[in-house]
C-alpha cells in the first residue's frame, strides 16, 4: 500500500467541526462543574453555589445547542469531509429527513437524550424550588456520563465516547488509497466524495421523523422521578418528593407509551413483517421502563395519598430509570447482535455503557445507605472496578483467561449482594408503622394491579436478556420468538384489566360497603352482558381470548360508567378513568385484531414442499407447517383470494430521485354471494431496487373503520434472471404470409409497413401479429438503411410475455412501387417460454385495528389531563 | 398472615412459574451435526442455526411453481454443509446475504427444514458503501 498522508487537504471546512468539537467540550466541562456545585449546594447550602451550579447548567445547555446545529450545518451543507454527514446523509436528502440523520446514528441519538435533558433540567430550575440543586445534581451527573459518550477522546486503544465531528480520512483512511484519487490527488478528495452514503431508506418516512424523539423525550422524562427519589433519601426521607415525582411519571408513562406505539405504527405502515408489535427486543426495551414507571406512578400515587408503600414507590421508580440505562445498554451495545432484526452499530461504547448503569445503580445504593455501610460499599465497589485491570497487568498471560472468570463471577456475586443490600436497608428507611391494609380500600387493589405490572416485565426482561445471559454464562439459548411472549402475556394481563376496572370504585383507606357492592354489582351485570355481546360481534373463540375479551370490555365499560356517574361533566378530572379506558380498548383492539387476523392470500395451490424434504421419501410431517400465505398474481389476470378478487393491473417507476420505487397497482373487487361487487378498491405496494439494501418493499393498506386490508409485495417478475431467447430460425417473408417459429407454436405475421425518411436515412418498421396458443400481439421490428445504402442496422423486437423475438435481417424490395408493398423481408426469429409479468402479493386483513390507534389517542388525552390536574393540585397545595 | 401477603406469595409464585416455563420452552444454537442428534431424539423440536449462505450452490427459487419455497445450502461454523429447504418467500437480496440465522429442524439426515430465515446482510446497511461510489473501486 502506497503511503497516502498528504500535506494538506483542500476545501475541507475543518473550523465547523473544531467549532462541534469545542462545544462539545464546553458541554462535558461546564456539566461537569455545574453538577459539583449543585452538589456541594445540596450538602452545605451556600447561595454561591447555586447561582454558579445555575448558570453553568445554562451555558451547558447553550452548548448542546451549538453542537446541534454545527451537527445539523454539517448536514445541511453536504461536508462530507465528516463522517457522521458522509454516512448518514447525501445530496438528494430533503431537508425535513436530515433531521432523521441524528438519530441513525448513534451519536446523534446520544445528543438528542441530552438536549431534551437539557430542555428538562432548564425547566426544573423554574419549578422544583427547594429541590433545585438535589434534583439537578441527580440530572447534571446524567448530563456528564452522556456527554462524555460525544467526547471522542483516545488514548491508545482506550476510547471514551465517539465524536459527531471525526473526519471521514481519519475514520476511513482506506478511502484515501483508491486509484481514482490518483488523478486528482489526494489532498482534493473531497472532489471525489461529493455525495454521502445515504440515509437508511426505511428511515426515510414521515413517523421516523417524530418516533423518535417522542421515544427519547420519554426516556428523557423517567430521569426526574429518579432525580426526585434520590434527592428524597438524600435529604432524609423528606416526603415532599411525591408530587412533583407523581407528575413527572404520569409524562413519562404518556410520552414514552406514546413513543413505543408511534414505533409500532411506524412498523405496520411501512415495514413488511405484517403488524405492529413483534417482541423484538430493541420494542421490548422501551416496553419494560414503561411496564414499571406505569407501576411506580399507581405506587406514588397511594404513598402520596396514604403515605404507605413508600419502599415500592422508591424502588420502583429507581428500577424504572435503571431500566431506561438497561434498554440504552442493550440496544445501543452491540450485545442484542443476531437476536433482533434491528441493526445495531456497535462503537465500542459497550464498556461505558455497563459503566454508566452501573453508576447510577450505585448512585441509589450511596444515597439509601448511610454511614459506614456506605463507606463500605464506595470503597469494594471501586476496588472491584480496580481489580481487573490491575490484575491484569500483574498477571502472567497464561493466567488470564481463568482470572476474568473469576472476576466475572466475583462481579456477578457482588452485584446481587448489594442489591439484596441495597433493598434491604432501602426497606428499613422507609418503613412506617401502618395498621394492616384493608381489603377494602383502593390502595390495596392498586397495589396489587401494580405488583401484575412488575410480573410482565419480569417475562419480559428475564426473556430479552437472554443474549445477556448467554455473554455472561457462555449459553447457547436463542431468542424466544412472539408466540411464548403472547402466551404468558395474554394471562398476566387478564388480573391487570380486572383491577384497572374494579379499583377506581374503591375509595382510599376504607370504602363503604354497600355502595361498593352495589357498584361492583352493576359494573358485572354490564360488562359481562356487554362482554358477551362483544364475543359475537368480534367473532371471537378460544376460551384464554374470550376471557380476555370480556376483561377488556369490562374495563371500557366500568371506566365509561364511573366517568358518567362520578364525575360527570367535570372532564378536567376524567384523567385517570380515560387512560384506562384507552387503555383497555387498545388492549381490545391488539387481541382482535391479532386473533382474527386473516391471510387473504393463503391458498391450497402452493405445491407440497414436503417430497423435497427427504431424499428418502420418508418425510417427518410433525412440527412442518405451511404458511402458504403469499399468492402469485399475473399481470391483469383475476385472481380469487378469500373474499376478494385481486388484480394485478400495472406499475409505474418514480420519476427523477425516485425512479428507484416502483408502485404496483392491484385492484381488490369483493362479490357477494349474487355475484354482485360489493365494494372496491385499489392498493399501490411499493418496491424500491435499492442499490444498498437490494429489493425493499413498502407495504400498502386500504383502511376501514372495521378492518385494514394490509398488502405487500414479496417478490416480483423483474427479480427473476432473464431466460435468454433460443431456436433461432430465419424466413424469407412477404406481406400477410403466415410463418412460424422452429417451434411451430407461434404463428407471425407481416401485417403491414410504416417508412420514414430522416437525417440517418431511411428508417422501417414493421408492424408483426404474433400469436401463441395462449395470447396474441404485437412486434415491431426496426431497419435502419443509411443515406448512402452502404450500411444496414438492425433493431430487434422481443416480448417475454409471448415468448418470441423477431428481427429483419435484411429485406428485398422486388417493386420500386410502394403501394404495391411487393417487398420480401428476410426475418429472424427466436424463442422460449413465454414469462409474464407476476407479483407474488401478501394480502392480510386486520380487523378492528383502528381500536389500537383509537386507544392510544385516548390513552394519551387521559394522561394530558391527568397531568394537568395534579399540577393544578400541587398549586394548590403550595397556596394553602 | 395478612391477606396481602398471601396475594404477594401467589403473584411470586406465578411469576417464578412463568419464567420457569418460558425457558422451558426456549431453543439453543446448535451446529447441524447437534441437530440432526437433537432430531433423533426429540423429532420436530426447533432448534437454531448460524450458518453461512454457500454461494457457490445453486439457489432455487420459482415462484410460478410454489411462491413459498426456498432451497439452498448452508455451511455452520463447523465448516458442515446441509441443504436448506425454506417455507417461506425468498429474502430480499438473499444472494448478497452472508450470514444467517435458520429456524426450524433437520427432517432428515441430510436436510434442515428451515421455518424461519433470519438474514444478516454484511454489517447491514451501515458498512456497505454506495454500488456507485468510488470508494467502491477495488483497492489495487
Amino acid at each position: 500500500m502506497q503511503s497516502t498522508v498528504a500535506e494538506t487537504f483542500n476545501n475541507e471546512w475543518l473550523w465547523l467541526g473544531n467549532l462541534g468539537h469545542i462545544f462539545t467540550v464546553i458541554a462535558f466541562i461546564s456539566v461537569v462543574l455545574s453538577t459539583y456545585f449543585y452538589w456541594r449546594n445540596a450538602n452545605q447550602g451556600a447561595s454561591t453555589d447555586l447561582k454558579w451550579g445555575r448558570s453553568l447548567f445554562q451555558i451547558h445547555s447553550l452548548a448542546i445547542v451549538g453542537i446541534f446545529v454545527v451537527l445539523f450545518s454539517i448536514i445541511f451543507f453536504h461536508r462530507y469531509e465528516f463522517h457522521y454527514a458522509w454516512k448518514h446523509s447525501s445530496n438528494t436528502l430533503p431537508i425535513h429527513f436530515m433531521i432523521s440523520c441524528f438519530w441513525e446514528g448513534q451519536e446523534g441519538s446520544f445528543l438528542l437524550w441530552l438536549f431534551w435533558n437539557a430542555v428538562i433540567g432548564l425547566i426544573l430550575q423554574r419549578v422544583s424550588k427547594d429541590w433545585e440543586s438535589s434534583v439537578l445534581a441527580v440530572v447534571g451527573f446524567a448530563q456528564i456520563a452522556l456527554s462524555s459518550m460525544l467526547i471522542g477522546f483516545h488514548i491508545g486503544d482506550f476510547k471514551i465516547g465517539s465524536s459527531p465531528f471525526d473526519l471521514l480520512r481519519e475514520q476511513r483512511p482506506d478511502f484515501l488509497n483508491i486509484p481514482i484519487l490518483a488523478d486528482y490527488g489526494v489532498g482534493n478528495y473531497l472532489k471525489v466524495f461529493k455525495d454521502g452514503n445515504g440515509l437508511n431508506p426505511l428511515l426515510q418516512n414521515y413517523w421516523m421523523v417524530i418516533h423518535p424523539p417522542t421515544l427519547f423525550l420519554g426516556f428523557a422524562t423517567a430521569i426526574v422521578p429518579f432525580a426526585y427519589s434520590i434527592a428524597a433519601l438524600w435529604r432524609k426521607n423528606e416526603r415532599g418528593w411525591l408530587t412533583p415525582a407523581l407528575i413527572w411519571s404520569l409524562i413519562c408513562v404518556g410520552i414514552l407509551g406514546l413513543g413505543i406505539i408511534m414505533g409500532g405504527y411506524w412498523a405496520y405502515e411501512s415495514l413488511s413483517f405484517g403488524g405492529y408489535w413483534a417482541w423484538d427486543p430493541v420494542e421490548n426495551a422501551s416496553l419494560m421502563p414503561w411496564l414499571i414507571m406505569a407501576a411506580a406512578a399507581h405506587m406514588v400515587l397511594i404513598s402520596r395519598s396514604t403515605g404507605r408503600h413508600l419502599f415500592t414507590s422508591h424502588f420502583l421508580i429507581q428500577l424504572a430509570f435503571w431500566l431506561v440505562l438497561y434498554a440504552t445498554f442493550l440496544t445501543r451495545s452491540g450485545i442484542l447482535g443476531d437476536a433482533s432484526v434491528h441493526s445495531f452499530t456497535d462503537l465500542g461504547l459497550s464498556g461505558q455503557l455497563l459503566l454508566f448503569l452501573l453508576a447510577f445503580i450505585a448512585i441509589s445504593l450511596i444515597v439509601t445507605c448511610e454511614g459506614k455501610i456506605r463507606t463500605v460499599f464506595i470503597y469494594t465497589s471501586l476496588g472491584l472496578l480496580v481489580l481487573p485491570i490491575l490484575l491484569a497487568y500483574v498477571l502472567p498471560d497464561n493466567m488470564q483467561s481463568g482470572f476474568a472468570d473469576v472476576v466475572k463471577f466475583i462481579g456477578i456475586a457482588a452485584f446481587f449482594v448489594y442489591l439484596i443490600l441495597y433493598l434491604y436497608i432501602l426497606y428499613y428507611r422507609t418503613k412506617g408503622d401502618f395498621p394492616d391494609e384493608q381489603l377494602n380500600s383502593r390502595e390495596f387493589w392498586m397495589f396489587l394491579g401494580s405488583m401484575f405490572l412488575i410480573l410482565s416485565l419480569v417475562q419480559v426482561f428475564a426473556a430479552t436478556s437472554i443474549p445477556v445471559f448467554n455473554k455472561l454464562f457462555g449459553f447457547k439459548t436463542a431468542v424466544p420468538g412472539a408466540e411464548s411472549y403472547n402466551k404468558i402475556q395474554l394471562w398476566l394481563a387478564m388480573p391487570i384489566m380486572l383491577l384497572m376496572a374494579v379499583a377506581h370504585w374503591f375509595k382510599f383507606r376504607e370504602t363503604d360497603s354497600q355502595v361498593l357492592w352495589k357498584s361492583l354489582r352493576k359494573i358485572s351485570v354490564i360488562g359481562i352482558v356487554t362482554g358477551v355481546l362483544g364475543i359475537w360481534i368480534f367473532e371471537i373463540s378460544g376460551f384464554g381470548f374470550i376471557l380476555f375479551l370480556i376483561l377488556a370490555i369490562l374495563l371500557i365499560t366500568s371506566n365509561t360508567l364511573y366517568i358518567a356517574e362520578r364525575k360527570g361533566l367535570e372532564w378536567k378530572k376524567w384523567g385517570g378513568n380515560l387512560a384506562h379506558l384507552g387503555f383497555g380498548i387498545l388492549l381490545l383492539g391488539v387481541l382482535i385484531s391479532s386473533v382474527n387476523k386473516k391471510i387473504l392470500s393463503s391458498s391450497e395451490q402452493g405445491i407440497d414442499i414436503a417430497p423435497e424434504l427427504d431424499a428418502n421419501g420418508k418425510v417427518d410431517e410433525k412440527g412442518i407447517k405451511f404458511n402458504r400465505s403469499n399468492q402469485i398474481l399475473y399481470k391483469k389476470k383475476p385472481h380469487n383470494l378469500i373474499d376478494y378478487q385481486a388484480t394485478y393491473l400495472s406499475e409505474i417507476s418514480g420519476k427523477g430521485v425516485d425512479s428507484i420505487n416502483k408502485y404496483f397497482t392491484v385492484a381488490f373487487v369483493e362479490n357477494n354471494k349474487q355475484g354482485l361487487t360489493t365494494d372496491s378498491f385499489v392498493v399501490h405496494p411499493k418496491t424500491q431496487n435499492n442499490p444498498k439494501m437490494g429489493l425493499l418493499a413498502e407495504p400498502s393498506t386500504k383502511h376501514f373503520i372495521h378492518k385494514d386490508i394490509f398488502t405487500h409485495v414479496n417478490y416480483e417478475s423483474s427479480m427473476d434472471k432473464k431466460e435468454p431467447f433460443s431456436n433461432f430460425k430465419t424466413d424469407t417473408v412477404s406481406f400477410f404470409k403466415p410463418f412460424r417459429t422452429s417451434s411451430g407454436k407461434i404463428v407471425l405475421t407481416v401485417d403491414s409497413i410504416q417508412r420514414n425518411i430522416g437525417s440517418n436515412g431511411l428508417e422501417i418498421k414493421l408492424v408483426v401479429k404474433v400469436k401463441s396458443l395462449q395470447d396474441s400481439g404485437w412486434l415491431y421490428p426496426e431497419f435502419l438503411i443509411s443515406g448512402d445504402m452502404s450500411s444496414f442496422e438492425s433493431k430487434e423486437a422481443a416480448s417475454d410475455k409471448l415468448g418470441v423475438v423477431c428481427s429483419i435481417s435484411n429485406l428485398k424490395i422486388l417493386d420500386p412501387d410502394p403501394a404495391k408493398q411487393n417487398i420480401q423481408f428476410i426475418i429472424s426469429t427466436g424463442e422460449k417460454t413465454p414469462v409474464w409479468d407476476y407479483i407474488v402479493l401478501q394480502v392480510i386483513e386486520f380487523p378492528w385495528i383502528n381500536l389500537v390507534w383509537l386507544g392510544t389517542i385516548i390513552m394519551v388525552l387521559g394522561f394530558v389531563l391527568s397531568i394537568l390536574n395534579r399540577i393544578k393540585q400541587s398549586k394548590n397545595i403550595q397556596l394553602t | 398472615m395478612k391477606p396481602l401477603h398471601i396475594f404477594l406469595l401467589i403473584i411470586a409464585a406465578i411469576g417464578i412459574g412463568s419464567v420457569i416455563s418460558m425457558y422451558g420452552s426456549t431453543t439453543q444454537y446448535v451446529s447441524f451435526q447437534e441437530a440432526i442428534e437433537i432430531q433423533k431424539d426429540n423429532p420436530g423440536k426447533k432448534v437454531h442455526i448460524f450458518c453461512k449462505l454457500d454461494k457457490a450452490k445453486p439457489i432455487e427459487y420459482d415462484p410460478q411453481s410454489n411462491a413459498e419455497k426456498l432451497v439452498f445450502y448452508a455451511v455452520d461454523s463447523l465448516e458442515m454443509e446441509r441443504k436448506v429447504v425454506f417455507n417461506g418467500t425468498m429474502p430480499p437480496q438473499f444472494k448478497q446475504i452472508e450470514k444467517l440465522v435458520l429456524e426450524g429442524h433437520m427432517t432428515s439426515d441430510s436436510v434442515f427444514f428451515a421455518e424461519k430465515v433470519l438474514t444478516k446482510c454484511p454489517s447491514k446497511y451501515e458498512e456497505s458503501p454506495n454500488a456507485e461510489h468510488p470508494a467502491n473501486i477495488p483497492i489495487k
